[in-house]
C-alpha cells in the first residue's frame, strides 16, 4: 500500500522530471538555431566589410585577379523581385481580408468569405516550388519569352506573400471591437468607409506586422526563383529579364569552386539571417508601441 | 390607442413607431410595437432585461438589421417618412446613437472623433469642421474641458468624457433625434448626474429618446415612459402618471419592484 | 399573456412588510386619538373633572406618535424611493397622520373645557341627546376610516361621505336648538356656549374622518376626491330652504 509520503514522493520526482524534459525540449529547439547563427557569423562575419554592400557580384577567381566583391547586385535584384511581389500581394490580400471579415455571416456571402479564407489557408500550405512550377506554366502559355524575368519571379513570389498577407490582416481586423464599428454605423457612414478607413486604420499595426512578415518570408524563399528568376547576369536590366537574387545567390555560390565565391555565400547567408531577424524584430516593437498608444 | 394629439398634449409626433416586430432568425423579439414619440422631449423606455428595450431602440435608427439573421417588419415614420424605404445610411445620419459603453475612435484624437462624421459622410472645409467641433463639444458640455487640448487621444479622456465625447460626436453629425441605450450604465454617479443633466439641456434642440434599466433614471430624466415586457409594449404614458399611478397592472408590479 | 408575476411565491417583499408597518403605527395613533376623543366628551358630559385631566395627559403621547409617524413616512420616501402604490400610501399616510392627531386634539379640547358637574342637562334632554347621538356616528366614523385603512377597504372609505351628510345634519340642527335654547334659558349660556363648541368638534371631526377615508381611496387606487366625488356649492344656512342641507355625495 502506497503511503502519503509515497504518493508525495512520486509527484515530486515527476514534476521535477518534467522540468528536466521541458529544459531539453527548449534546448533542442534552440540549439540548431544557435549553431546556425554561430555558423554563418564564422564563417560569413571573417571577411564581412562594407564593401559587401558597395560591391557587386565579383568574377569567379583567376590567376590574375581574385576580388572578393559584394551583395549588391543581389540586394538590387532582391529588392526589385519582393517590392513588386508586394505591390501585388499587399491589395490583393487586404482586399481579401477585408471582405472576409467584414462580409462574412450569413447567406451566400458569407460562405464566399468562409470560403476565400479556406482557400489562403491551402494556399500557405503549397510548397513554393509548386507555385514556381504553377507559375512557369502560367507565364509560358501566355509569353514564354518572359518566363525566366523578374516579373515571373515576382509572380511567384506575391503568390507565397499573399497567404501571409491576408492571414495577419484577418486576425488584425478580427481584433477590431464590435463596438467601433457599431459606433461608425450608428454615424451613417457607408459599409465600405468603415472597413477602409476606420476598421482597417485601427488594425494597422497588425496589418503592417503582416507586411513585414511577408517580405522577410519573400526574401529568403529560393525555390521559386531557381526556377523562374535564374542567372548570373552582372546587373538589373528589365523586368523582363532574370536579376541576381539573395537567396538564390547563395545556392549559387555556396558550393562554387571559387573561394570568393563561396565567402560571398556565407556573407549573404549572415546578411539575410540579420536582415530577417531585424525585421521580425522590428515589426513586433512598432506593433507594441503602437498598440500601446492606441489603447492607452 | 386615442387620438394621437390628446395622448402626447401639445407636442407633435417626431417619431411614430406602428406595427414594428423585430426578429433574431426565428425568434421574436419585440412584437407589434405602436409608439408615438413626442418631438423635442425625453421619452424612456424601460422593462426587465431581455424585454427588448434594446432591440427595440436600435430598430429606430435600423442599427437590428446589421445583426446576424435579423430581420425587422413594420414602419418608423419620422416626420411622416418611413425610415424603412429609405436607405439606411441616410436614416442614421438623422437618427443618431450613443451606446452603452463609450467608443470613441481609439486612433482619432478628440477633434477628429467630433469631426468624424463630417468628414466621412462628406467634404467640409477646415473652418466648417472647426465651427461643428466647437458647436458639438459645447452641446455635451464638454468644450471647457478640452479645449486645450483638442488633439490629445481620444483614450485620454475619463469614462464619463469618453462618453461625452460620444454625445458630441453624435451631435456634430446634426441628427433629429438621439437614441441612448443605456448611457450611463458603465460610469460612476457623478458622470451620470452631469449625463443626465446635460439630457435636459439636449432636449431642447433634438428629440431623445433613452433606453434605461434604472427606474429612477426614468423617472428623473424623461417626460414620457414606456414600459416593455417579454417585447410587447405594455404601458406609455407621461411619466409622472406612469409611475404615480401606472394603468396597468405589470407596470405597477415591475416599477414596485414586486418582480423582475 | 398568462403570467401573473404578483402570484404569490409565500414570500414577503421587502416594502410589503414595510408598509404594513407604518399602517399599524398609524392605526396605533388612530386608536390613541380614537379613544381621547370618547374619553373627552365622556369627561365633558358627566362633568369629570378627574377623567378630563386624564385625556389632557395623554396629549404629550399623541405628539410623539405624530412625530414618529411623520419621521418614518419621510424615511421610507428617502431611503426606498417608492413608486406608484407605495408611493401613494406613503405620502397619505403624512396626511392621515395630521387628521388623526386633529382627531385627538378635539378630543383634547373638550377634556379643557369640561367644568364640574352637569348643570341643567335635564332641563336639554333634546340637545343632550343628539350631542349623544353625535358623538356615536362620529366614533363610529373614526373607527370605520381605521377600518378602511387597516383592511385596504375602498367601499368602506367611500361610505364615509355618506355618514358625513347625516353628521352636518345633526350639526346644523345641534346649532338651531343651541340658538333657541339661549332665548329661552338665558342662564344656560355658558353650558350652550360649550356645547356649541362640542357639536362644531363633532363636525370637525367627522370632516377628519372623512379626509382619512378619502386619502385611503387615494392610496388604494390612485383617484383623487375630484374625479369621484364633485364638491357642492355650498351657501349658508342662513341662505338655505328648509330642510336638510345638500348632499355632498352624488344621488
Amino acid at each position: 500500500m502506497t503511503t502519503r509520503s509515497d504518493r508525495g514522493l512520486r509527484r515530486k520526482i515527476f514534476s521535477h522530471s518534467m522540468v528536466v524534459l521541458s529544459g531539453l525540449a527548449i534546448v533542442a529547439v534552440m540549439l540548431p538555431l544557435f549553431w546556425i547563427i554561430y555558423e554563418c557569423v564564422v564563417l560569413g562575419g571573417s571577411h564581412l566589410t562594407l564593401n559587401y554592400f558597395t560591391q557587386g557580384t565579383p568574377p569567379p577567381c583567376s590567376p590574375i585577379s581574385c576580388e572578393a566583391g559584394g551583395g549588391l547586385t543581389m540586394i538590387q535584384g532582391s529588392f526589385i523581385v519582393v517590392a513588386l511581389a508586394t505591390l501585388y500581394a499587399v491589395p490583393i490580400g487586404i482586399a481579401a481580408a477585408i471582405f472576409a471579415v467584414e462580409y462574412g455571416g450569413g447567406g451566400a456571402l458569407g460562405a464566399l468569405s468562409r470560403a476565400l479564407s479556406m482557400a489562403a489557408d491551402v494556399l500557405s500550405g503549397v510548397p513554393s516550388i509548386v507555385i514556381g512550377v504553377f507559375v512557369y506554366v502560367l507565364i509560358l502559355y501566355y509569353d514564354h519569352g518572359i518566363v525566366f524575368s523578374v516579373t515571373s519571379g515576382s509572380l511567384a513570389l506575391g503568390a507565397i506573400m499573399l497567404p501571409i498577407v491576408m492571414r495577419t490582416t484577418e486576425e488584425a481586423l478580427r481584433t477590431v471591437p464590435h463596438s467601433v464599428r457599431e459606433a461608425a454605423l450608428a454615424l451613417g457612414m457607408t459599409r465600405w468607409k468603415i472597413s477602409l478607413r476606420i476598421v482597417l486604420i485601427s488594425a494597422l499595426p497588425g496589418v503592417l506586422t503582416g507586411i513585414l512578415l511577408a517580405i522577410a518570408r519573400a526574401v529568403g524563399e529560393a525555390a521559386p526563383l531557381l526556377l523562374l528568376d535564374n542567372t548570373t547576369l552582372p546587373r538589373f536590366l528589365g523586368f523582363n529579364y532574370p536579376a541576381q537574387s539573395l537567396s538564390l545567390g547563395i545556392y549559387l555560390w555556396a558550393d562554387s569552386p571559387y573561394k570568393n565565391l563561396q565567402n560571398l555565400a556565407w556573407e549573404t547567408a549572415l546578411v539575410l539571417l540579420i536582415f530577417v531577424l531585424v525585421l521580425s524584430l522590428t515589426s513586433r516593437l512598432a506593433l507594441n508601441r503602437l498598440s500601446r498608444k492606441w489603447k492607452a | 390607442m386615442e387620438g394621437l394629439n390628446t395622448m402626447l398634449g401639445e407636442s407633435p409626433v417626431k417619431m411614430d413607431v406602428q406595427s414594428l416586430n423585430a426578429f433574431y432568425g426565428e425568434s421574436r423579439a419585440i412584437q407589434d410595437i405602436n409608439l408615438a414619440i413626442p418631438e423635442k422631449q425625453v421619452t424612456a423606455i424601460i422593462g426587465p432585461s431581455g424585454c427588448g428595450k434594446s432591440t427595440l431602440i436600435r430598430c429606430l435608427n435600423r442599427l437590428h438589421e446589421t445583426g446576424f439573421k435579423a430581420r425587422v417588419e413594420g414602419s418608423v415614420f419620422l416626420d411622416g417618412e418611413d425610415l424603412y424605404q429609405i436607405d439606411a445610411t441616410l436614416v442614421r445620419r438623422r437618427v443618431g446613437m450613443v451606446f452603452q459603453k463609450p467608443n470613441p475612435f481609439a486612433t482619432m484624437s478628440i477633434y477628429n472623433n467630433v469631426s468624424a462624421p463630417l468628414r466621412f459622410n462628406g467634404h467640409p472645409s477646415r473652418q466648417e469642421c472647426d465651427d461643428a467641433v466647437l458647436r458639438a463639444l459645447k452641446q455635451a458640455a464638454l468644450w471647457d474641458e478640452v479645449k486645450d487640448r483638442v488633439d490629445d487621444p481620444a483614450t485620454s479622456l475619463s469614462g464619463g468624457q469618453q462618453q461625452r465625447l460620444c454625445i458630441a460626436r453624435a451631435l456634430a453629425a446634426n441628427p433629429e433625434v438621439l437614441l441612448m441605450d443605456e448611457p450611463c450604465s458603465a460610469l460612476d454617479p457623478i458622470a451620470t448626474a452631469k449625463i443626465e443633466e446635460l439630457i435636459g439641456q439636449l432636449k431642447q434642440e433634438y428629440t431623445v429618446v433613452i433606453v434605461t434599466h434604472n427606474m429612477q433614471q426614468a423617472a428623473r430624466v424623461s417626460d414620457r415612459t414606456a414600459f416593455l415586457y417579454l417585447g410587447k409594449l405594455i404601458e406609455y404614458g407621461p411619466t409622472e402618471d406612469l409611475f404615480e399611478r401606472p394603468k396597468e397592472h405589470l407596470t405597477e408590479s415591475y416599477i414596485t419592484g414586486r418582480f423582475g | 399573456m398568462n403570467e401573473n408575476p404578483l402570484a404569490d411565491t409565500g414570500m414577503p417583499r421587502g416594502y410589503d412588510l414595510l408598509i404594513r408597518h407604518l399602517k399599524d403605527r398609524a392605526i396605533k395613533l388612530g386608536e390613541w386619538a380614537l379613544a381621547m376623543m370618547h374619553d373627552g366628551w365622556r369627561a365633558y358630559d358627566v362633568g369629570d373633572l378627574k377623567a378630563a385631566q386624564g385625556v389632557l395627559d395623554r396629549a404629550p403621547q399623541l405628539d410623539r406618535m405624530d412625530e414618529d409617524m411623520e419621521h418614518a413616512s419621510i424615511a421610507f420616501l428617502v431611503l426606498r424611493q417608492p413608486t406608484a402604490i407605495d408611493l401613494r400610501t406613503a405620502a397619505a399616510l403624512l396626511k392621515i397622520t395630521t387628521h388623526l392627531d386633529r382627531i385627538g386634539r378635539l378630543g383634547f379640547d373638550m377634556a379643557r373645557i369640561t367644568t364640574s358637574g352637569t348643570n341643567g342637562q335635564k332641563e336639554l334632554s333634546d340637545l343632550h341627546a343628539l350631542l349623544q347621538q353625535m358623538d356615536e356616528v362620529v366614533e363610529a366614523m373614526v373607527r370605520q376610516s381605521l377600518d378602511a385603512l387597516g383592511g385596504d377597504h375602498v367601499e368602506l372609505a367611500r361610505e364615509l361621505f355618506h355618514r358625513d351628510d347625516a353628521v352636518d345634519q345633526m350639526h346644523r340642527e345641534a346649532n338651531r336648538m343651541i340658538v333657541e335654547n339661549l332665548g329661552e334659558h338665558p342662564d344656560m349660556a355658558p353650558r350652550l356656549a360649550s356645547d356649541l363648541l362640542v357639536a362644531r368638534h363633532f363636525e370637525r371631526i367627522a370632516d377628519n374622518a372623512c379626509k382619512v377615508g378619502e386619502k385611503t381611496i387615494y392610496a388604494l387606487t390612485g383617484q383623487r376626491r375630484s374625479e369621484y366625488l364633485p364638491r357642492h356649492a355650498y351657501r349658508p344656512y342662513a341662505l338655505e330652504t328648509a330642510g336638510p342641507p345638500p348632499s355632498k355625495t352624488r344621488k
